[in-house]
């Protein structure tokens, strides 16, 4: 009885896993599409609009969903308060405190720190080659995340529930 | 230094600031940032280099040199962490922040076409810490009132640079907007419409069209406009009782203003001359006074104890070949000024000072 019990908790544990795993390649793309629309907007605010950076992060925010909306709220904001950090500080710390909660990788976030260490202090110009390029860099990052998706979604799911058989089976 | 300039500085630059003597502090009024030099510190009227406990000295030494980074988040704050939004700004050389302060910047420029377009990797800064003394002007506003019209009359300040020309039109537009003649018997006259041509956000010191001093409440500022044009664009648009600019002298200028007397507006203006024969030397500003443009010319004087008026009233009405005849007792009017000065700001002021 108590051998069922245990099985049972470990295939579901298992089909959770693999579950997991396939959602969070399943966000990955969307997130990166959340973020490419952000950058899109942060360009039209900053180089036709020529509204202030943390005005702009905030306005982009508003039309997005979390996690990336958390991030560039949160870095618009701590820039908005003026206690004398510089952008990249606000930043950094912004996409330290929302990484976790993203399914997003490390490539994406090096392209975002790197933006960070731009953004805010130069001409309008090289404001937008700088977005126009982490745009180019992100989009890449999501069409691999999507083959990653079509690739080991599925698999992830099924190797979630067979991995979990096989423990079983071992057991037994 | 007010609150609101400290909190522009980033941290390191702060802490050191915050450890001048009070007087010091109290008194400043430039803070001259240089990357990788010797904070230089003019306060009460003297220039001095600041030390990283807050000790001035005239040798460099020891004194408190800012870095890259100190520099950086300085340009950062300043512009909102926006340099992009500032390109006409960094045309002209100088931020104006929140508070009326001006910040001058020295860098590297971007050409474009043979023409600068903007700055880049700026260097240094000139802090310049902006104080309204407000009823600077009243004793001088006293002399230059238009009896029967109720108004004041035309008038031409003259000075050279750093004399507080600025500050006075700056109080003089609150004045007579407010309707503060500096008299009892004008008390019941009541303010007029007043439009400031601000070229160089000096003398309201506009954050997004809205003016950071008092200018009075009847007061209309065109910001960042060349003085000319806004002139017209002011008698057009905002039908004013009194027109006032700063440092006039092209030949733009003159027609504007001489349009303005025409149409029976007064103008307050201040040009760079010594005195009038100086000024007679430019011609923008030798063909107005010779048109009469202008009724009454002032020189500015900042002495020991203040700033000190010195009116001239042209008639328009006695005069022989052309020349107006001045009265011979030019009025001497000095204001007491109290060093640092009073400082009142942007707040509105009820009584003057």
């Amino acid at each position: 009885m108590i051998k069922l019990t245990g099985a049972l908790l470990i295939l579901f544990a298992g089909t959770m896993i693999g579950m997991f795993y396939s959602a969070r390649l399943a966000a990955r793309p969307n997130q990166i599409r959340q973020l490419v629309h952000a950058l899109q907007r942060l360009e039209t605010e900053i180089a036709y609009g020529y509204t202030p950076l943390p005005e702009a992060m905030i306005r982009t925010a508003a039309g997005l969903q979390p996690p990336v909306s958390d991030l560039l709220g949160l870095a618009g904001a701590s820039a908005g308060e003026g206690n004398g950090q510089s952008f990249q500080q606000c930043w950094e710390e912004a996409i330290a405190v929302n990484w976790p909660q993203s399914a997003m990788k490390e490539p994406e976030r090096l392209i975002l720190r790197r933006l960070g260490t731009t953004l805010g202090i130069s001409d309008r110009e090289d404001q937008q080659q700088h977005l126009r390029l982490a745009l180019l860099q992100l989009q890449a990052e999501e069409e691999a995340a999507r083959e990653d998706q079509a690739r080991y979604g599925k698999m992830g799911r099924n190797l979630g529930i067979l991995g979990a058989a096989l423990v079983v089976i071992l057991m037994v | 230094m007010r609150r609101d300039a400290m909190e522009l500085l980033p941290g390191e630059l702060k802490a050191v600031i915050g450890r001048l003597a009070p007087r010091t502090l109290d008194g400043i009024e430039e803070l001259r940032i240089r990357e990788g030099r010797p904070l230089e510190i003019v306060s009460c009227g003297q220039s001095r280099f600041a030390c990283e406990d807050g000790t001035l000295h005239r040798s460099t030494d020891r004194a408190y040199r800012p870095g890259r980074e100190v520099c950086r988040q300085l340009l950062e704050r300043i512009t909102n962490h926006s340099l992009y939004a500032m390109e006409e700004e960094l045309r002209r050389g100088y931020i104006t922040v929140p508070g009326g302060h001006r910040i001058g910047l020295a860098g590297r420029t971007v050409l474009e076409g043979g023409k600068v377009r903007g700055l880049r990797e700026v260097g240094g800064f000139n802090f310049r810490i902006a104080r309204a003394r407000v009823g600077a002007a009243l004793p001088l506003l006293s002399k230059i009132v238009d009896w029967p019209k109720q108004t004041v009359r035309s008038t031409l300040i003259l000075g050279p640079p750093q004399q507080g020309k600025t500050t006075v039109i700056r109080d003089l537009a609150r004045a007579i907007s407010s309707g503060e003649w500096g008299t009892p018997a004008a008390a019941s006259w009541g303010g007029r419409k007043v439009g400031i041509v601000d070229e160089r956000s000096e003398i309201a010191a506009s954050i997004r069209g809205v003016p950071a001093f008092d200018v009075g409440p009847r007061t209309d500022v065109m910001d960042a406009c060349p003085k000319a044009e806004g002139m017209m664009m002011l008698l057009r648009s905002m039908s004013p009782e009194v027109l006032i600019v700063d440092e006039i002298g092209r030949p733009e200028d003159a027609d504007a203003i001489r349009e303005a007397s025409h149409a029976g507006v007064r103008v307050i203006a201040t040009a760079h001359a010594y005195d009038l024969q100086d000024a007679m030397g430019r011609p923008a500003l030798r063909q107005l006074l010779e048109d009469a443009a202008f009724e009454t010319v002032v020189l500015l004087r900042r002495g020991e104890k203040g700033v000190r008026f010195e009116i001239d009233s042209l008639d328009r009405h006695a005069q022989g070949h052309g020349r107006r005849a001045r009265e011979p007792s030019g009025e001497v009017q000095a204001i007491a000024r109290g060093h640092p000065g009073p400082q009142t700001d942007s707040r509105p002021a009820h009584a003057p000072v």
